[in-house]
This record gives C-alpha cells, sequence and structure tokens, in this order.
C-alpha cells in the first residue's frame, strides 16, 4: 500500500511539472495548449543533444552534469515554447477559440513529426542514467534517485510560486489574467508578459523531459503525447487556471493512478484515470480548487 | 456567383470520377499485359516497419529479402524473368499498414514476402487474399493470421502456439514454480499471453501466479510491477516488444525483484539491452526464433549479408531471405505467377531447404516445427541459451 502511495507520489511529480504549463497558459489567455506535452519531448531530446555535447564527462560527476544539463535543456525547451507561442498563437490572438484549439493541435503534430525528421523515429537511450541505492521506507522501496527527482521538481514548482506571487512579472500575469484590456491600458506590456508565461511553463515541462529521460532512460518522438493527455487531465482535476491546483491534480491523478492499477490490474489504468477525468467535467468542473478561479494565472 | 459554383460541383465530381476510373482501367490493363507477356521483372512487395515503435527491424527484413533476390537474379532469376522486390512501411500500425498493401497490389506485385507486427498484418490479409496475391510471412505470428484459413496465407515463422509451447517446455525444465504472464495488450503479444497462460493453468508443471496488461507508450509502468511482484512469481514472462520490455526488466529490477524474467521474440532487440542498462538486462532470457547468429549453416551467409550491406545482419533478415526463397520456388513450381498456382505450389513444397530446416506447410499453413530457442541475455548481447531440442 505504501508502495502504491509513493509510486503515485513519484509519478504525480511529473504530471504536475507539465500540468503547471497548461494551466499557467490557460489561466492567462484562455489557450488550451495541446503542443504542451510536445515540449516535454522537446525537453527530453534537447537534453539528450546536450549530454552528446559533454560527451565524455565522468560518471563520478552524474548529479552535477545532470543539473547543467537540466538548466540547458529548460532554456531551450523555453525558447520553444516562445516560438511556438510567436509562430502559431500569437497572429491568431483575437480570433475564436476553436481556430487556436486547432493551430494548438497542428502545432503538436509539427512539433513530433518534425522531431521525427530530426532525430529519427527510433528510441533513443539516454547516455547518463541515473543510479543509487535505495532504502525501505514504511514498507516502500524509495530509491535516491526518484527522491531527487522529487527534490528538484517541488524545488521548481516553489520557484515559479514564489515568481507569480512575489514578482512585477507574476504580478502583470495575474493582472493580464484578469483583465488584459485593462492591464494594456495601465501600460502593461500584454505580449511580452503572454511570452514570459510560455517560456516558463515551457520550461518546466523542458525540465520535466530531461529528468523522465534520465530516469526512465528511454525517448522517443511520441514520448509526449501520453503525458500532455494526462498533464491535461491533472490540470482540470486541479481546477485548470490554478497553479496550486496543478499540482494538486498532478498528484491527485499520480495517486488514483496508482491505486486504480493495484486494485483493478494494469490494463485499466489509462480507463481510470480518463474515467475521473469525465466524472471530474460533470460532477464539479471546475476541478478541486475551482473557487479561487478569479485568481488564476 | 456563390450559386454556380456549387451547381457546378457535381458536374467537377463526375468528371474527376470518370477520370479516376479510366486512370484505373488503364492502370489494371497495363498490368494485365505485363503479366501476359511473361517479360520484366516479376515483382515482390514486402511491408515492414521502416519507422515507428519497431523501425529497427524492417532495414533487416528489407536486406535479407533483398540479399536473396540478389542471388537468384545473378543465377538468372525465376523462369527467365528477374525478381524486383518493391518494400513499403507499414510503421507497425493497421492504417498505414492497409495503404502500403493496396499500393503494392496497384502495383501489381505477385508475392507479398513482408509482415512483422501481427496488429498490422491482419487487416491486410483480406487486400491481398481480393488480389490473389499469395502471403509468405517472416516474422508475424500471431495465430489469428492463420485461423482465417484463407488460402493465401503462410507462416514462416512460429506461431504464437509453438512460442507458449516453447515458453512452457523450457519453464518447466529449469522448474520454475511461479509464473507471473505479462502482455502489452497487442495482437501478437496477448495471443502468446493467453495461450501460456492457459497452459500454465493446467495441472502439473509450473503455476500461474499472476496476469497483467501494460498500455503501451508510457514511461512509468511501475504501478504494473508492484502489481505483479505481490503475486510472488519466480519467473515473469514478457510478451510484448522491446520498447516497453526495457523500461520493465529495469523497473522490476529496480523495485528489488531478483527473479528470472523470460521474454519473448518481439522483444530480442539490441535495444532491449540498451533501454534496461546492461546491469539490469545480464541474464535476462528470451524465446526467438533462430537469428543468424543461432544457425550454424548461416556463417557464409552472415558474410555475404556483411559484405553487401556493411552491417550485421539482425533477427528476421533470415526468414525474410528464406521467404523471398520460398516464393520463388513456388513460382518455379507453378510455371506461372497466377496466385492460385503459386498457392497450389507452396501446398505442394516439400522439404524445402530453409534456415529454419526443411520446410513443409501444415495443412493450416505454419511450420510443421517452430524451431523456437532460449537466448540469454549475456554482457550486453543476446546469446544462444539452450535449442530446446
Amino acid at each position: 500500500m505504501t508502495q502504491l502511495i509513493w509510486n503515485g507520489i513519484f509519478v504525480g511529480a511529473f504530471y504536475a511539472l507539465v500540468a503547471l504549463g497548461y494551466s499557467m497558459v490557460y489561466g492567462i489567455i484562455k489557450l488550451l495548449n495541446f503542443a504542451h506535452g510536445d515540449i516535454y519531448m522537446v525537453g527530453a531530446f534537447a537534453g539528450f543533444a546536450m549530454i552528446g555535447l559533454l560527451g565524455s564527462v565522468s560518471a563520478a560527476a552524474t548529479l552535477p552534469v545532470l543539473l547543467v544539463v537540466l538548466v540547458a535543456a529548460m532554456l531551450l525547451s523555453g525558447a520553444g515554447g516562445l516560438l511556438l507561442e510567436r509562430v502559431a498563437y500569437r497572429p491568431l490572438r483575437g480570433s475564436p477559440r476553436l481556430s487556436v484549439l486547432i493551430t494548438a493541435v497542428g502545432a503538436s503534430f509539427a512539433l513530433e513529426y518534425g522531431m521525427r525528421l530530426v532525430a529519427g523515429p527510433n528510441p533513443r537511450v539516454y547516455g547518463l542514467r541515473l543510479e543509487g541505492s535505495s532504502v525501505e521506507l514504511l514498507g516502500a522501496r524509495v530509491s535516491m534517485q526518484q527522491v531527487a527527482l522529487v527534490v528538484v521538481a517541488v524545488a521548481l514548482m516553489i520557484a515559479l510560486q514564489y515568481l507569480v506571487m512575489r514578482t512585477r512579472t507574476g504580478r502583470a500575469m495575474r493582472a493580464i489574467a484578469e483583465d488584459s484590456t485593462a492591464s494594456l491600458l495601465m501600460g502593461i506590456n500584454v505580449n511580452a508578459v503572454i511570452s514570459r508565461t510560455f517560456f516558463i511553463g515551457s520550461a518546466l515541462a523542458g525540465a520535466a523531459g530531461v529528468m523522465a529521460g534520465a530516469y526512465y532512460g528511454k525517448i522517443d518522438f511520441l514520448m509526449g503525447f501520453v503525458i500532455g493527455l494526462k498533464a491535461f487531465t491533472a490540470a482540470v482535476i486541479g481546477g485548470i487556471g490554478n497553479i496550486k491546483g496543478a499540482m494538486l491534480g498532478g498528484l491527485t491523478l499520480g495517486l488514483l493512478e496508482s491505486l486504480g492499477t493495484g486494485w483493478l490490474g494494469g490494463q485499466w489504468r489509462d480507463v481510470f484515470a480518463f474515467g475521473f477525468l469525465i466524472v471530474f467535467l460533470v460532477v464539479r468542473p471546475t476541478g478541486i480548487l475551482g473557487e479561487r478561479v478569479t485568481e488564476r494565472v | 456567383m456563390r450559386r454556380r459554383r456549387l451547381a457546378r460541383l457535381p458536374l467537377v465530381a463526375a468528371a474527376s470520377a470518370a477520370l479516376l476510373l479510366t486512370a484505373c482501367g488503364n492502370g489494371l490493363l497495363s498490368e494485365d499485359k505485363a503479366g501476359d507477356s511473361s517479360s520484366g521483372p516479376i515483382l515482390l512487395g514486402m511491408l515492414a516497419p521502416m519507422s515507428g515503435s519497431s523501425a529497427a527491424i524492417g532495414p533487416y527484413m528489407k536486406n535479407g529479402a533483398q540479399l536473396a533476390v540478389t542471388e537468384i537474379n545473378a543465377k538468372g532469376g525465376v523462369a527467365g524473368r528477374k525478381l524486383e522486390l518493391r518494400v513499403e512501411d507499414d510503421a507497425c500500425d493497421a492504417k498505414t499498414a492497409t495503404a502500403g498493401a493496396n499500393k503494392l497490389v496497384t502495383q501489381g506485385v505477385k508475392v507479398s514476402v513482408g509482415g512483422y507486427c501481427s496488429g498490422a498484418t491482419l487487416p491486410t490479409l483480406p487486400i491481398f487474399a481480393k488480389a490473389d496475391v499469395p502471403m509468405l510471412i517472416p516474422a508475424a505470428n500471431s495465430n489469428e493470421l492463420v485461423n482465417q484459413h484463407l488460402p493465401n496465407v503462410f507462416l514462416l515463422n512460429g506461431t504464437g502456439t509453438q512460442q507458449a509451447d516453447a515458453a512452457l517446455a523450457y519453464l518447466t525444465k529449469i522448474q520454475s514454480a511461479r509464473v507471473a504472464v505479462m502482455d502489452d495488450n497487442t495482437s501478437y503479444s496477448k495471443d502468446i499471453a493467453d495461450l501460456t497462460a492457459e497452459r500454465l493453468k493446467q495441472a502439473g508443471g509450473p503455476e500461474l501466479a499472476g496476469r497483467d496488461s501494460v498500455t503501451p507508450g508510457e514511461s512509468d509502468y511501475s504501478a504494473n510491477v508492484t502489481a505483479v511482484l505481490k503475486t510472488k512469481p519466480d519467473t515473469i514472462y514478457w510478451t510484448g516488444y522491446f520498447q516497453e520490455g526495457g523500461l520493465i526488466i529495469r523497473q522490476l529490477r529496480q523495485a528489488g525483484y531478483q527473479g528470472k524474467i523470460l521474454v519473448a521474440d518481439g522483444s530480442v532487440d539490441a535495444k532491449l539491452i540498451e533501454i534496461a542498462g546492461a546491469k539490469s538486462a545480464q541474464g535476462v532470457l528470451a524465446t526467438m526464433t533462430p537469428t543468424p547468429e543461432t544457425i550454424e549453416s548461416a556463417k557464409g551467409w552472415i558474410q555475404s549479408y556483411k559484405a553487401t550491406f556493411n552491417s550485421d545482419p539482425g533477427p528476421y533478415s533470415t526468414q525474410s531471405y528464406d521467404a523471398v526463397r520460398v516464393a520463388a520456388e513456388a513460382i518455379r513450381a507453378a510455371g506461372s505467377t497466377d496466385g492460385k498456382a503459386v498457392d497450389k505450389a507452396l501446398e505442394a513444397l516439400k522439404d524445402f531447404p530453409t534456415f529454419a530446416g526443411p520446410l513443409t506447410f501444415t495443412k493450416d499453413h505454419t511450420l510443421s516445427r517452430g524451431g523456437f530457442l532460449i537466448l540469454k541475455v549475456s554482457d550486453g548481447h543476446f546469446v544462444l541459451e539452450d535449442s530446446l531440442q
């Protein structure tokens, strides 16, 4: 049982990191960025390329090297998010929401199959793998690399929370979420702030991609698809547009999946996860933290 | 304005339909002529995964088949005509495979020598059957392929039943007590897993500890791993493909599982070891049809393959090579490229020498013996562990 809960928390941390980007973009411009999962894939591949460049670093320094790679890949995937917003979404700002949604789906395919052209269809294996011993904790087997990844994920989430609540950019984001026209009139550069939002959300997804690559080892050009859907589900469960909601939603979804698999068997995992999405949409469409919807970012 | 444009629409549609029809008619007509004139090359079609999840296998199959085509052509071809191989990508996906099969049929292929993923090969059966194109399937091995008893479908690989039998024989031999079976919900994988589980449930021999299916395409299978380990197996049989297989092997070892891991032929690929990591993959066993490295008589063949393609032959290259040779032999025996005549010639084939031994098809159009072996991962390579003879 504790093992199931730990598994759920660990997977949930990944979902939460990706769900944050979904939620921020939705909160600020009401766009469901369906290409967000593929930014996660771009991050994983950027990390893969970085490791290839660094090549012959000693295996003893795995963790510091990984942190460097992580930061570099976050910058790259953040830049990817910026570009995506500039090319695919900004020209359509003000057009009906359905057109933007369709563009997002198109952008998703463009990223997936673009990466296939660049990196090939075969799965790639990370040259740098997190290895570590594991300990028994309350009957669950917890490995050191899992703890390290959860710590990195939590640190990123705290940094984001600080950024949104305590900085000028964060205040501008919250203002645009309230009313973008009024913010424009008050002298906020709306386009720049939206770009920054995309950068931050994409960088978080890229971080999750690198962490998945280093932990699981295998990356491929379609890896963003399933996690994109799961992160979307997590964002809805937590209350889309709400940062704390995205974190909570990620953890909830991870736990639901883990416990559901333990209870019903592995083939029911996705049925269970997406079934819950439907239940939430019917019973509580605003998600767990939905009542705070006015403070979305 | 708008109205007039709309009124023209049916006209345009009719015109383009007529164009299409005449184009098709021309195509069929010219193809018939080519068939009658008995000159020009005999086309062999192959559907293989050149992209997608199993993209690593496609080139092996293509090269194996091409090697046979080149050799046969060098000896003067079949009945005075050269062979020509046409390869289409099936991406291990039903929709892509159907499109590819239609394309091959319109190009006028006489025999199909492809088929790797069972799930992608199944929907192409009616397309080739309708066009009377005999199929020599070198790799796909779901029982579903032959259960429909189509006259044009022949398997050159052991079936799921034969693979499950081999797995059970080996598990009994090593006196495994509790076996958990995991599949990835694909047609090929479920077939072998169900058949193995059925055999394990019968009294005597190893016992079925647990049964789990995973959804392919994800990264984290820890929930499945926890569920399977709860059943306390001493051997776990994974019947899916190598991508998920590698992840599951690694996650099983990380969860502290010490017992044996057996995988099916879809997981026999160097990438499996890479994904799992050399340490986790060490000692993993596999049920597999003969690969070039495990065939004694293939030494010279491996050399000519290396010389031609500048790479090592991989899984299913020998089977694809044999598929072309069997096809050539059947066309020679039938004395024509007519599908029905070739089917008859294939059924009448007796003890034709192949890498898997002398070949005579059973009345179900399968191999009389599957020839499955047990391989074992040792220092990052699959090596022969037990030939199950």
